[in-house]
């Protein structure tokens, strides 16, 4: 069935198509989170609500999507997407991977090796390991991890998770979602194109195309961008905003390319970062370290190397390694694209040079010449899933009398925005890159930074951890 | 049998198992909504809500003027209020409740709401409170020996002081509850609490209405941990409140940060210490002072701080102690239960002072441990009065010693770090020795209601609460044995106040102990009623010639009944229920339990209070990168006692989850308020229990064998529950251990718990520039 209304969303969800038509619907709004969606009808409230902001995963739902004619499955926190999100998509709940009467093998692990106690987690473990189980076939410890990293349990210390995990992995059988002919039938027959969805009062437009992006975000430049939402949802879910109108360009192939040339990698400001980081994993490790620790896999799925770049957030993990791999940003807007490298274009707390009427289009990094050391860091309270207390993206390089040229020093969450310690650069400019002169320079870390207190860390433990860095970086690029 | 899963272990991985939130519900349905304070001390000069009242969709909005009954929920004393009046006390007390057609009218509601306060100094701090604060409750003192004499005699004194802090339940399940208003007053409540009976009692007090107007039902909480022990009933009379005053069922659903702010805490402890020991190491004598916070009402805490006291010993004999307790009033809100109850806190200091003396004399922590535990006859007498019996100490300690080689381990570590300077790691192994039973004797009490069905299956219903500790599915297996039948004729039926009455609450970790003995009572009435009934039927047909069957012998094995004495007589379960029917006796009984010989004397501060102890230790080996603050939990290993296990899988699965939380209480879940009283971490955003890759990387759990409890409990198993949680004391140790190997053990770490990435850069930092 094609769609061709463009008032109109359609996904798959329990073996059939479902068409929300918002002009309509009294209860449900484009903003209409997935989990409240889904926790409004009676035959899915296995889909849990523990935080409503994308810590706890126990909202954790399976997206599928037909992608070169094979179905491609995420997990994703369903307290961060809206509705629109799951156009041409398919829905994949606790409810659909099995029953008490039919377990799926993942389910049956859990109950053989009591992955469960009180069970209020479990259905999202479930998803997230259903997610595992269709695209890693015998998955290693560090992959099971990864998986789960997102989803919290307080009952069962996850051990007996991690077993469950492994069991199902170990002995893959084909499950009910090996044949999905049916599936893929109906989700080719959703049609993408240009959708504006209005309520009460808000409209959301969801262009397929980066030209109608473009031509959206300079007719309503008021309107907030959306890609992953994992930013913009907290808004909706945490305090409860009405955001009035929304350009949604969270699927629109253009804006996901990842591709490397001679000179540099280019990266699609709308590629998800789970595909930045395989992508980074060889090709660049400093940018890879930092998303390996980057929310969960539920969150990177949704999020986008734009977005973060977009919230322009002191404490956001990104950029400071950014700045140290010296990327590129591309803007496109009323007057064509333009190129901002990264250390200009944060320009304080939450602002960047990216205005109303423009998009972020593209990162491009260059690869980074002999003989560049970059290194990252991040240092939170808990080492997965927690937003950085100090983070930091580092350059050097030594000549031959071990002197240090092309020396960056960036850090986050030090200061209102990601800053350069430009004082302590400066000190060790022209000295042996020794520990002695370390030790020196990180004394000057004071005189660049005053950092705040806040319910991750104090002022004086942040400047503790600036100087350890510093000095973390020293001893990882020395010769020994 | 003792290997059964999880009752509910199917409906929880498809998502069949119903919570509160789940139960369907109509259009009718009013969602209620709590205006709380957002002062931590004020008076409320004027309040207006009339604009909000006129909001569409808004029923009624209800203030503390619209208390039917009392307006007061402390469960033990009464000091807190339902609706603050005139003076809030804390951010989070609620003043306002609003019932809307949803909660986002609720929400709009809530903003038209305007309140005047004229705020006023608030106490936030321990510290503070001791400075200028009020005690909650008259101090506690429990005092042995004669600490004066010891401490003139002692070789060495080491004094101190040490903080613990307050840990969040975070149970996946927010606060709930669900009330259906019927006929008449008639009330059923559904609420996720660990206490029906008191959730029913503090409504029928705050409604004025008898309690036999009330039901309150539980099927199972998403987790509780302690926090659902008084403090679902706030959620709970909130919900009546509104759906009394509306005659239309209502639910209260709390949003994560409201949780967060508004219910209590694991209960912060500031303890000074002073203790001398020998040259070998063995403490002679103790004085301590404990000072906690109770928050602004008193609800649990002086039963927390009590154990606190009772468990400052934790493994050791300690001849000569005097243990102060004091709880002060501070303007936050009302900490309460959390796994362990005042056990880890009191532990905690302990546990320190055994690492310091061990620092000071140069020797194996290890080592100082073993010789201060309790141990024979002459090393038996807690500072209480009790005499540790039965004591598995040295037992556990040989046996974990060398299954975990903890000695050649400790070597490694010692040439590890001397090639490392930034990674160090470290190494410890601590007990836990944990008192099992109310301390308030009187509600060691259980009672059971067990129905047989003419088709052979079998109800049972208990006082306990199903949380995931896997209470229900112990009694299905208890039911069960007892009775001789397959755990598939067994269902355990959700806990209602209307099945069984004056219930206590699912905690002190006495669940299974106490309602186990009162399924076990129940069923052996029924057994003596059919085997009456059985010996009849059989002694029906037989000739003269044979002897008749008597009903002592009658036995109930494989779903089958027979006669002992001669096998051939036999009759299925099931048959024999549907002939008992048909001699009209009654195939329903009730069982009731109390724990026999405890006592304890609060005046005196001495008595029995524990029907045994349970013990257990762990070995945690963890690395640490002194520049980021960084651990790993490189391996655990964990020997426990839980007497004949009854279900060994909910059993290792209760100790795993119990050190992982109790990791996370040691490491990362920190409470940080500003000094307005806003708790900064509100949410899992800065609230960080632990994740799946924070556990041991090697994680051994073993039950001690061979050693069923001495003490008579169902089955001789002991609880699990609440102990594990204790032993992550290891973890918090292990790290000071790495700590401290930066000064290669010559400088004594600052150190407290949490040991936040903060707490552990700021002491490294001090020792090198101590070793500069
Ligand atoms: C549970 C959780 C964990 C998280 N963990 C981390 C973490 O570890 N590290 C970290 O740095 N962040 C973290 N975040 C924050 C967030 O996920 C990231 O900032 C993410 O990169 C945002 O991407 P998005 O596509 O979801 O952004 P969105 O929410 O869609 O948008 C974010 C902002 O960027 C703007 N924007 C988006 N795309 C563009 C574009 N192409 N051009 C111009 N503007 C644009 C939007 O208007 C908005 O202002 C976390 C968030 C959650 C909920
Ligand atoms: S509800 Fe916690 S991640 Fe969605
Ligand atoms: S089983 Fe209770 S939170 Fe995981």
């Amino acid at each position: 069935m094609k769609n061709k209304n463009s008032h109109i969303i359609s996904f798959v969800l329990d073996g059939e198509v479902v068409d929300i038509d918002f002009s309509g619907a009294q209860s449900l709004r484009p903003t209409t989170t997935v989990l409240n969606y889904l926790r409004s009808l009676p035959n899915h409230k296995g889909c849990k609500e523990g935080c409503a902001e994308g810590d706890c995963g126990a909202c954790t739902v399976v997206l599928a999507k037909y992608e070169q004619k094979k179905i491609r499955y995420q997990a994703v926190d369903a307290c961060l997407i809206f509705l629109p999100m799951l156009h041409g998509k398919q829905l994949i709940t606790v409810e659909n991977v099995g029953s008490s009467h039919k377990l799926h093998p993942v389910q049956e692990a859990m109950v053989d090796l009591d992955g469960s106690q009180c069970g209020f987690c479990t259905p999202g473990f479930i998803m997230a390991m259903f997610e595992l189980y269709k695209n890693t076939s015998i998955p290693t410890n560090d992959q099971i991890d990864d998986a789960l990293t997102g989803n919290l349990c307080r009952c069962t210390g996850y051990r007996s998770i991690i077993d469950a995990a492994q069991r199902a992995g170990a002995k893959k059988a084909r499950d009910h979602f090996s044949q999905q002919k049916e599936i893929k039938k109906m989700l080719g027959g959703i049609h993408t194109n240009n959708i504006q969805l209005s309520n009460k009062n808000q409209v959301y437009h969801k262009p397929c195309d980066k030209q109608s992006a473009l031509k959206l975000i300079q007719r309503h430049p008021k309107a907030t961008i959306v890609a992953g939402a994992t930013d913009i949802a907290l808004r909706v879910t945490k305090n409860h905003e009405n955001i009035p109108e929304i350009i949604d360009i969270g699927d629109i192939e253009e804006l996901k390319k990842i591709s490397s040339s001679k000179s540099h990698y280019k990266i699609g400001a709308g590629a998800s970062l789970e595909s930045v980081k395989a992508f980074s994993k060889v090709r660049l490790p400093a940018l890879h370290k930092m998303l390996a620790v980057f929310g969960s896999k539920q969150i990177r799925h949704l999020a986008t190397l734009g977005g973060n770049l977009g919230s322009a957030s002191p404490i956001g993990d990104t950029t400071p390694v950014l700045i140290a791999l010296k990327a590129i940003i591309v803007i496109e807007g009323k007057n064509g694209a333009r190129k901002v490298p990264m250390s200009k274009f944060i320009t304080g707390y939450r602002k960047s040079q990216c205005k109303a009427g423009e998009l972020i289009t593209e990162i491009q990094i260059p690869r980074a010449r002999n003989g560049a050391l970059i290194r990252s860091y991040k240092i939170s309270k808990r080492k997965d899933l927690d937003i950085a207390t100090v983070s930091a993206g580092f350059r050097v390089c030594l000549d031959k009398s071990n002197i240090p040229t092309d020396l960056m020093l960036v850090y986050g969450g030090m200061a209102e925005m990601t800053k350069r310690a430009v004082k302590t650069e400066e000190f060790l400019s022209g000295k042996v890159w020794n520990r002695k002169m370390i030790e020196q320079a990180s004394n000057m870390i004071s005189a660049d930074f005053n950092p705040i207190s806040d319910a991750r860390s104090g002022a004086r433990a942040r400047e503790v951890m600036a100087k350890n860095l510093l000095m973390k970086f020293w001893t990882e690029t020395t010769k020994a | 049998m003792s290997k059964l899963a999880h009752e509910s272990a199917k409906f929880h991985v498809t998502g069949e198992a119903v919570y509160i939130d789940d139960i369907l519900v109509n259009e009718q349905l009013l969602h209620g909504h709590v205006v709380y304070s957002p002062y931590a001390h004020a008076k409320i000069i004027s309040y207006n809500i009339e604009e909000a009242e006129n909001l569409e969709g808004v029923q009624c909005i209800l203030s503390y003027k619209d208390i039917p009954g009392e307006n007061q929920m402390g469960p033990v004393i009464h000091d807190e209020l339902v609706l603050a009046s005139d003076t809030v006390t804390f951010i989070g007390q609620a003043i306002f409740l609003i019932a809307a057609e949803s909660e986002e009218i609720a929400r709009n509601a809530e903003k038209l709401i305007k309140i005047k306060y004229k705020e006023l100094k608030p106490i936030l701090s321990i510290v503070d409170a001791i400075k200028s604060g009020v005690l909650i409750q008259p101090k506690r003192k429990i005092e042995n020996g004669n600490l004066r004499k010891a401490f003139k005699k002692a070789a060495n004194i080491i004094e101190g002081e040490l903080k613990t802090g307050a840990q969040e339940q975070w149970y996946l399940e927010t606060q709930i509850a669900l009330v259906y208003p019927g006929e008449g007053k008639d009330l059923l409540v559904h609420s996720s609490t660990q206490h029906p009976s008191e959730t029913q009692a503090i409504i029928s007090e705050v409604l004025g209405i008898p309690k036999n107007e009330i039901e309150v039902q539980v099927r199972r909480m998403g987790g509780a941990f302690g926090g659902k022990e008084t403090q679902a009933n706030h959620t709970a009379a909130w919900a009546s409140l509104l759906a009394h005053h509306t005659r239309r069922p209502v639910k209260i659903r709390l949003f994560r940060d409201d949780d967060q702010k508004m219910t209590g805490k694991r209960h912060r402890f500031l303890t000074y210490y002073k203790a001398s020991f020998d040259k070998k190491g063995v403490i002679s004598g103790l004085d301590l002072e404990q000072h906690t916070d109770a928050g602004a009402a008193t609800d649990l805490t002086m039963a927390i701080l009590e154990r606190a006291m009772m468990h400052a010993d934790n493994a050791y004999y300690i001849p000569n102690i005097r243990i102060l307790g004091f709880a002060w009033f501070t303007n936050l809100p009302s900490n309460t239960a959390f796994r362990g109850f005042g056990g880890p806190q009191g532990m905690a200091c302990i546990e320190t002072i055994i690492d310091k003396i061990a620092r000071q004399l140069k020797k194996d922590p290890a080592e100082i441990r073993r010789i201060n535990f309790y141990r024979g006859e002459e090393r038996s007498e807690t500072p209480y009065g009790q005499i540790v019996e039965h004591n598995r100490l040295d037992i556990i300690d040989e046996q974990l010693m060398q299954s975990s080689k903890y000695i050649d381990r400790r070597d490694k570590i010692k040439q590890f770090n001397e090639k490392n300077e930034f990674i160090k790691r470290g190494i410890a192994i601590t007990p836990v020795k944990f008192g099992i039973s109310f301390t308030t004797s009187f509600l060691n009490q259980a009672g059971a209601l067990v129905h047989v069905y003419k088709d052979g299956t079998i109800l049972a219903n208990h006082g306990g609460t199903e949380m995931g500790q896997g209470l229900h599915t112990k009694i299905q297996q208890i039911t069960a044995l007892e009775f001789g039948v397959s755990t598939e004729r067994i269902k355990v039926n959700a806990t209602s106040t209307a099945k069984v009455p004056n219930t206590s609450a699912t905690a002190a970790s006495a669940g299974t102990d106490l309602n186990g003995m009162a399924i076990k009572d129940a069923v052996l009435k029924l057994k003596n009623r059919i085997a009456i009934v059985v010996a009849e039927e059989f002694n029906k047909n037989i000739p003269k010639s044979k002897l008749e069957s008597d009903e002592e012998d009658i036995i109930f094995v494989n779903d089958n009944i027979y006669d002992s004495e001669n096998t051939t007589r036999k009759i299925s379960f099931k048959d024999a229920v549907n002939l008992v029917y048909l001699n009209q006796v009654s195939l329903s009984a009730t069982g009731f339990y109390k724990t026999p010989d405890i006592h304890f004397d609060r005046e005196k501060g001495k008595g029995h209070p524990y029907f045994y102890y349970s013990f257990g230790m762990a070995v945690t080996e963890i690395e640490l990168d002194t520049l980021t603050g960084f651990f790993k939990n490189l391996r655990t290993d964990i020997l426990h006692d839980v007497g004949e296990p009854l279900n060994k899988r909910l059993d290792i699965g209760q100790i795993e989850g119990g050190y992982i939380q109790g990791q996370g209480w040691c490491t990362t879940e920190e409470c940080k308020w500003d000094d307005k009283g806003n708790l900064l971490n509100h949410s899992p955003d800065t609230y960080k229990i632990p994740n799946i890759q924070d556990i041991p990387k090697d994680f051994r759990v073993q039950l001690l064998e061979g050693f069923p409890n001495s003490a008579n409990t169902i089955r001789r198993s002991k609880t699990v529950a609440e102990p594990p949680l204790m032993l992550a004391l290891s973890c918090w140790l292990a790290i000071k251990d790495a700590i401290s190997a930066v000064g290669n053990h010559e400088i004594e770490p600052e150190y407290s718990l949490p040991a936040t990435n903060e707490v552990i850069l700021l002491s490294v930092d001090k020792i090198r520039k101590q070793l500069d």
